[in-house]
């Protein structure tokens, strides 16, 4: 109020030198001062009512204004720095056209801002995005708009507690895993864009059944949750998890445009990323999926490998990798783990362990450090293992999947160039350089279960195709050599030694290895430009059990159990022959299904076993006896299905036959004026015209054969 | 047992028909020529020369006196059977796709394209006295088909009708004297490229691009089975003698280097008649199957493919042995 105290005596000062001059009123400029003993007696309400009317009242216009708590609170000298922060944060929503720095008597801020925007839906917005901005590790904003005091100011003395909500049981999630026969479940995708349906089916013996099969289920493609409770689709308006008997939705997250989810591996948080929304609108989010509360968004910027954020193995930690720094965050807060992110300057690629929460990642050579591959473990940071590498052009990590063991591919150059020095720094080129003459190949085996991390090293000259893991046991895989006709290499890993070669297979076709999920089978596929080329190996003694192909397969599923493989033609590659073919293990084909615009196969993976592993020995001991019982079982299965087969054959046949006798006796009917047209000539068998028969000898050359008769 | 490989045409084949008696086999092909073969060794007897482009239909009376064949020369040729000699040849406004005798060999249809500004049209001539047929003018009966056109046709029962199987997939019946439509259905999604009798004339077996077969009844147009595969279905024939469908086909010829010929795309199928079940394969062509013949005596299999080669399969033993379980 001082402040328009003072401006309303300064009209007051000047009105007398103002009048006297309309007073004098001459040719000379006016002079607008009131005279002497000018006294204003006429009050503002008289004069001006109808502005005063308008007068702006003390709330009007606050929409447009916020008030921004926990600020720090610092001293005069280091405002202006502070000023220049908060706004470079909230000027990015909209022009901040008033701003009010509030000070106590010695010039120390108070620790909340004023700022009005020009208008209110800017103000809206910073509430939104801009609200829990973490500044420091002590300091989080907590933006509210002005009018929201209003709002609390009025809430009712006499509070009604909340009705409390009829208890509504969860359907349950797991009900397929109840299946007597333990069958397991796929999921298909096909159709065009815009008319996708969606399948799900039971693989039972000895016909598949379908399960749920829904018209437009998803908008593009769809994906399993990692222990297969809930199936998500993809829609404009976000993404839905469906799940439990008869597959109703259980959940929607509401996002435009998202393209990539990934599941935390326990199934308790989704991370969806739209990449292409522009402006205001989320781009990553992760959300609670049982609540289907968001947690927290980001807003990655630049090219990421998807999944951008990776989940330790208990979805106690996500990490993300920026530049020169990996963030890990917490959950359930999501915040960041001990306020603050991990410096790595030059850090290239990270990966969780699927058993335990060490991180393993690799740095490159810089000037005279050298190329560096870390494993550290979380929360702790503690560097638990480093292994120092030379040459390196590019690093490529490779987990066990029981995480017993780290494999890391290092890519080296033969021999040290001035030259390659600058390649290293040139991220992108490490494309091009990867045949690069004179490459090899390390792979630089981690034991993990032994004391220090022991790390032996296995060299290959020849350029890399594929490796994989075996995920239960310790065997693993390379392709290398030069294609077409590329060699295939097992080795073992066992306590204490370093890898042993078991086997080499020579001049095989193939680009991809997978492994069956129980370990010991594998398959060699040659995808897409190798024809589809299938060969199904048992790794304990090396026998080929099957060699076969299925023309331009891109696509090859282990089931959970790792009993079936399923090899498919996607139309999202090729638009001939979509199909899906079904094998046994042993590469004995099993079924196969061409479907036109044929999308998309997927498994339903299965939780982890809850048997003990002397349970399973146990199993496994006595397979014999449950073997018969199955077979049984399967033979039993098999006959009812053949004489279902028959009788409905039967069926077919006996309706078929019963309008052949109707048609037959009309033909009969029509002979006499069908012997009319053909000249009284009975044509109805080939030997029923009797009296028209010529017999006629043709000759022709058999073979020629010449002998000699007499050898004097 | 090994089949007969026939090699007289220089390009692919688009049509094979035994006489009645099936000691002949005829062949048309894009080449020019038609050719008449033995069917027991596969000599071959003559070939029809005069035409000057695809030969895509011909047909050979019950008497095996007269061979029709329509060409993409705007031509239909009737020929002597016995010479090889040309008796009359009839001019078109766009090519001949289709040509058929009757049951009498006293009448004939053929139908045209829609090409080059003219609309397909379907004639009926009397062909007792070939030799004064020589324009489109003679003719018993004109018919001009609006819709999608021809792309194979059959005579109904006793020479009153003709079935015509269209573009679209359509099947329609006409009174063949005057031209009205008498029934209709909608038999394929795609065009029919292929229509066969079995024996006796009261159904037929349908082959088309949307990838099946279909039998039908020849009166009802009633579709009664249907043969299922992934490829274009190029021709069907019908056993005469047992409950048996062969099929064959193979993708279009601009599509077939993306296939590999082990997959056996073109291969020929054989189906159960009523459960339309495939029980068997013939393989041999390296591209697709164009027209597929049974020998009326039902133990000889005769394919032409887009390759070129005419295959004549003559049955083992395990063909007749093996049953259907019902």
């Amino acid at each position: 109020m001082a402040k328009k105290s003072s401006s309303d005596k300064a009209p007051q000062n000047e009105d007398p030198g103002k009048t006297s001059d309309e007073m004098s009123n001459g040719n000379e400029e006016p002079n607008f001062s009131d005279p002497e003993d000018f006294v204003d007696d006429i009050e503002d309400d008289e004069l001006l009512d109808d502005i005063i009317e308008q007068k702006p009242s003390e709330t009007d216009g606050v929409e447009s204004v916020i008030v921004i708590d926990g600020v720090p609170i610092v001293e005069p000298k280091r405002l202006e720095k502070l000023q220049s922060v908060i706004e470079k944060i909230y000027g990015k929503f909209g022009a901040i056209v008033n701003k009010y720095y509030p000070q106590d008597e010695n010039g120390m801020t108070k620790g909340y801002v004023f700022f009005e925007y020009s208008n209110p839906t800017s103000a809206l917005n910073a509430v939104k995005q801009a609200n829990n901005y973490k500044i420091d590790k002590i300091h989080t904003f907590k933006v509210n708009l002005f009018t929201d005091f209003k709002k609390f100011e009025n809430i009712p003395e006499d509070w009604e507690p909340p009705k409390s909500q009829p208890f509504k049981a969860a359907t349950d999630l797991h009900n397929y895993l109840l299946d007597p026969d333990a069958y397991d479940q796929f999921c298909i995708v096909s159709g065009n864009v815009g008319s996708t349906s969606v399948q799900i089916w039971q693989n039972c013996a000895p016909d598949c059944v379908v399960v749920e099969d829904r018209p437009r289920w998803t908008d593009t493609y769809v994906k399993w949750s990692p222990l297969g409770t809930y199936l998500a689709t993809f829609h404009k308006l976000g993404v839905a998890l469906w799940g439990g008997p008869q597959f109703p939705q259980q959940v929607k997250f509401i996002q435009r445009g998202v393209e990539c989810i990934d599941f935390s591996p326990c199934e308790r948080y989704l991370v969806t990323y739209s990449p292409r929304s522009e402006g205001t609108d989320k781009r990553l989010v992760m959300w609670d999926i049982l609540t289907g509360q968001e947690k927290r968004s980001f807003q990655p910027d630049g090219p990421n490998v998807w999944p951008i954020f990776r989940w330790s193995h208990n979805d106690k930690y996500v990490a993300y990798m920026g530049e020169d720094v990996l963030s890990v965050y917490e959950t359930p807060s999501f915040g960041l783990l001990d306020k603050k992110s991990i410096k790595i300057p030059g850090i290239r690629d990270f990966s969780w362990s699927p058993t335990d929460n060490i991180i393993a990642f690799w740095v490159p050579e810089d000037k005279d450090v050298p190329a560096r591959v870390t494993l550290m473990e979380i929360p702790s940071r503690n560097e638990i293992r480093k292994n120092n590498l030379f040459n390196v052009a590019d690093c490529k990590i490779f987990w066990q999947k029981s995480g017993d063991y780290l494999c890391v591919k290092v890519d080296r150059f033969a021999k040290k160039k001035e030259k390659t020095e600058q390649k290293y720094t040139e991220s992108c080129k490490f494309q091009t350089l990867q045949h690069f003459q004179g490459m090899s190949y390390n792979f630089e085996i981690f034991h993990m279960r032994e004391k220090l991390i022991p790390v032996d090293s296995v060299e290959i000259k020849e350029p890399i195709h594929s490796f994989a893991w075996e995920p239960v046991g310790n065997k693993f895989a390379i392709i290398h050599g030069e294609s077409p006709s590329v060699n295939v290499s097992f080795y073992e890993v066992r306590c204490g030694h370093g890898p042993a070669l078991l086997k080499k297979l020579e001049k095989k076709a193939c680009n991809h290895l997978f492994w069956s999920p129980s370990g010991q089978f594998i398959v060699l596929a040659g995808l897409t430009t190798m024809s589809g080329a299938l060969e199904f190996i048992d790794t304990n003694d090396f026998t080929v059990m099957n060699l076969t192909d299925h023309y331009q397969t891109s696509d090859v599923e282990w089931d959970p159990t790792g009993r079936y493989v399923v090899t498919s033609v996607s139309s999202w590659k090729t638009s001939v022959d979509n199909a899906y073919w079904l094998w046994t293990f042993q590469g004995r084909i099993l079924k196969r299904v061409n479907l036109n615009h044929f999308n998309q196969f997927l498994w339903r993976p299965r939780p982890p076993t809850l048997l003990t592993s002397d349970q399973i020995k146990e199993i496994k001991k006595n397979l014999k006896k449950y073997s018969a019982q199955f077979e049984s079982k399967d033979r039993l299965r098999l006959t009812r299905a053949s004489k279902e087969l028959i009788e409905k054959r039967c069926a077919l046949m006996k309706s078929f036959d019963t309008y052949r006798t109707e048609r037959t006796e009309e033909w009969n009917k029509q002979k006499k004026r069908r012997m009319e047209l053909r000249k009284n000539i009975d044509t109805d068998e080939l030997d029923s015209d009797t009296k028209n028969m010529d017999e006629e000898v043709v000759e022709f050359f058999v073979k020629e054969e010449s002998f000699i008769i007499d050898d004097k | 047992m090994k089949p007969l490989m026939l090699h007289g045409h220089e390009r692919a084949i688009t049509k094979i028909k035994y006489n009645r008696e099936g000691d002949l086999l005829f062949s048309a092909s894009k080449d020019k020529q038609p050719n008449v073969w033995y069917s027991l060794n596969g000599e071959r007897l003559g070939t029809f020369n005069g035409h000057n482009g695809s030969v895509w239909c011909i047909d050979v009376n019950w008497d095996t006196t007269r061979f029709l064949s329509g060409s993409g020369d705007n031509t239909l040729r009737i020929w002597d059977c016995q010479t090889g000699k040309a008796i009359s040849q009839l001019s078109t406004n766009s090519s001949v796709r289709a040509c058929s005798f009757s049951y009498s060999g006293d009448l004939a249809v053929y139908a045209t394209d829609k090409a080059l500004g003219h609309q397909c049209e379907m004639f009926v001539i009397d062909i007792r006295s070939p030799e004064i047929i020589l324009s489109q003018e003679d003719n018993i009966c004109r018919t001009l088909i609006s819709g999608s056109r021809i792309s194979s046709l059959l005579w109904g029962a006793l020479d009153e009708t003709v079935i015509t199987g269209h573009e679209n997939g359509d099947i329609n019946i006409w009174d063949s004297r005057t031209g009205k439509k008498l029934n209709d259905a909608q038999g394929h999604k795609g065009q029919i490229n292929d229509m066969q009798f079995n024996k006796d004339g009261t159904m037929f077996v349908t082959a088309s691009k949307d990838h099946t077969a279909k039998l039908f009844d020849s009166d009802s147009l009633m579709s009664l089975k249907t043969y299922k595969t992934e490829r274009p279905v190029n021709s069907a024939t019908i056993s005469p003698n047992y409950d048996h469908v062969v099929v064959g086909g193979g993708q279009d010829a601009m599509d077939v280097t993306t296939t590999s010929t082990k997959q056996g795309k073109f291969d020929a199928r054989f189906f159960h008649l009523v459960f339309e079940e495939e029980f068997a394969r013939l393989k041999g062509h390296f591209g697709p199957i164009n027209s597929l013949a049974f020998h009326p005596n039902g133990r000889t299999l005769c394919t032409g493919g887009e390759d070129g080669y005419i295959r004549i399969n003559a049955f083992d033993q395990s063909y007749f042995d093996f049953h259907f379980e019902y």
